[in-house]
């Protein structure tokens, strides 16, 4: 409970959030060679513009299913409303070059999926991220 | 035992494909697609035509296959205007077959059939539920085919495609080079097997843009040759000078957001490169359209289009239409489409013509 505690506090101050809504965690699978990730690097994440990580693993991405305030507060970092996100994901789909995020019906789950699957990258409120999962800092620019 | 033999192969198949959303196990073959069906009515102004009709516009169907991390197998079956062979009525035809190679963002490789990649609309043309529009810009729109050479305009098709991006800070350039068969699909049994494209020139093409977030622009170019020594041979010219004609298109096109405003503009102009001054084929087509996102769900545009033939060697044809439409997205995987159209036909030769004609056209596309 205190490391959830923690990880929430740390993202929390890390996203630079200003409203309780939008407390929200980017959470990676363990393996995943990444501590920190820009914005633009997340969009290309979940725009199937990057699939694959460094160390040659595929990526995952995983979307919640239902309107959420995490959910809310993650678009809104990817700078893109619902609407916009998956228009881009159905003109990736139509052309061959990639295919929309599962959807996911909970946080929980998501938090399992990230966890069990090799590559995975996912959102959750901040207080539910474990230890099981890597929280990724978001940057507001590339580090050199 | 045939008979079971077919059954066993049909459920085989079966087990074996999976509905193609979402990131799932890399090995399944995905199949998934989309159709519109649409209602139209014309009205020419000028004559006495006037049709109405329903129409399953378009049916495409996608096979995909990630055959390992880097390659991708994709198969694309498009069935146009209520396609039945039992009827006669509209085409069947592969538009995509090819396997693709992602070395890293900035190089990929598609190898086999496939839409090239020039200017902004060429490549999503068929994709209807991602465009707001019902009837597409002219040079796009397939069942114009009897009215514009459309094929002269855009390249339809290619065999090897080299693309990817490189990232310059917040921006992406954008490029793309593909070779493949010049224009030239033999109709005449007298030439050869028909159906085949006979070309004995390549078509070579490319596009290299810019785009951030809100802005998209690039610049797009091909070059062929074709064979029009029958077009010589019947306006009397010397044939062997027009066995071999250089042909460039270039294109243009610029697309920006802005709050809730969109703009998507093309220019393309094809021009002969011939020794007679006399000979003329060349093209022009212009389209801008402004679009409004009213709700995240429902979106109005307004467009303009220009389009402008010469006819070796004396005919000249335009046609310019103007429409408004709208797009309701149902729930993701459904659109509701309205498009009204007014198109002005022109032409010189062989009697001037100038006739206006309206166009109501509604339509459901959906995904699945």
């Amino acid at each position: 409970m205190m490391s959830q505690c923690f990880i929430a506090a740390s993202v929390f101050l890390m996203l630079g959030v200003k409203t309780a809504t939008a407390q929200f965690a980017v959470i990676a699978h363990k393996e995943v060679p990444a501590d920190t990730l820009t914005q633009a690097q997340i969009l290309d994440l979940y725009c199937a513009d990057i699939k694959i990580w460094n160390n040659k693993v595929p990526v995952v991405c995983f979307d919640l299913k239902l309107q959420s305030d995490s959910r809310d507060a993650f678009y809104k970092l990817l700078g893109k409303t619902p609407s916009r996100m998956k228009s881009l994901w159905l003109k990736k789909l139509l052309m061959g070059e990639g295919e929309p995020p599962a959807a996911l019906s909970s946080e929980e789950e998501m938090v399992k999926k990230v966890a069990s699957t090799r590559g995975a990258i996912g959102f959750v409120s901040a207080a539910k991220a474990t230890r099981e999962v890597k929280v990724i800092f978001v940057v507001a620019k590339k580090e050199k | 035992m045939i008979r079971f033999k077919l059954f066993g192969s049909v459920i085989l198949l079966c087990c074996g494909l999976s509905r193609g959303y979402a990131q799932t196990n890399e090995r399944d073959l995905k199949t998934f697609g989309y159709f519109q069906v649409s209602v139209s009515h014309e009205k020419s102004l000028t004559g006495s035509t006037e049709n109405k009709s329903f129409s399953l516009q378009q049916l495409n169907l996608f096979l995909q296959k990630q055959l390992t991390t880097n390659w991708t197998a994709f198969i694309n079956f498009e069935f146009v205007n209520s396609y039945s062979s039992f009827r006669n009525w509209g085409a069947h035809s592969l538009e995509e077959v090819w396997v693709s190679y992602r070395a890293s963002n900035q190089v990929k490789l598609k190898l086999g059939l496939q839409i090239p990649t020039f200017n902004n609309l060429n490549q999503i043309k068929n994709l209807t539920p991602l465009l707001p529009y019902i009837i597409r810009p002219l040079v796009y729109e397939t069942s114009f085919n009897e009215i514009l050479e459309l094929g002269e305009f855009v390249p339809g098709r290619a065999f090897v495609q080299m693309y990817g991006y490189i990232p310059v800070g917040a921006a992406k350039c954008d490029y793309a080079v593909f070779l493949g068969d010049s224009q030239n699909i033999n109709s005449n049994p007298a030439r050869g097997q028909t159906g085949v494209d006979t070309t004995r020139f390549f078509l070579l093409g490319g596009r290299f843009g810019i785009r951030t977030d809100n802005l998209k622009l690039g610049a797009s170019v091909t070059f062929d040759k074709l064979d029009l020594h029958e077009t010589a041979e019947f306006y009397g010219y010397p044939v062997a000078d027009f066995k071999a004609v250089p042909r460039l298109r270039l294109g243009g096109d610029l697309s920006a957001n802005l709050g809730k405003f969109t703009w998507e503009s093309e220019v393309i102009r094809v021009t002969y490169d011939d020794d007679y001054p006399q000979f003329n084929k060349d093209k022009q087509f212009y389209y801008g359209t402004a679009g409004y996102h009213w709700t995240e769900r429902l979106f109005a545009y307004g467009s303009y289009w220009v389009a402008r033939e010469k006819f070796f060697p004396l005919q000249d044809r335009d046609i310019y239409a103007s429409t408004v439409g709208a797009v309701y997205n149902l729930n993701e995987m459904i659109f509701l489409k309205a498009q009204l159209a007014r198109a002005l036909f022109k032409a010189s030769f062989p009697s001037s013509l100038r006739e206006t004609a309206h166009y109501y056209f509604c339509a459901l596309s959906v995904v699945f």
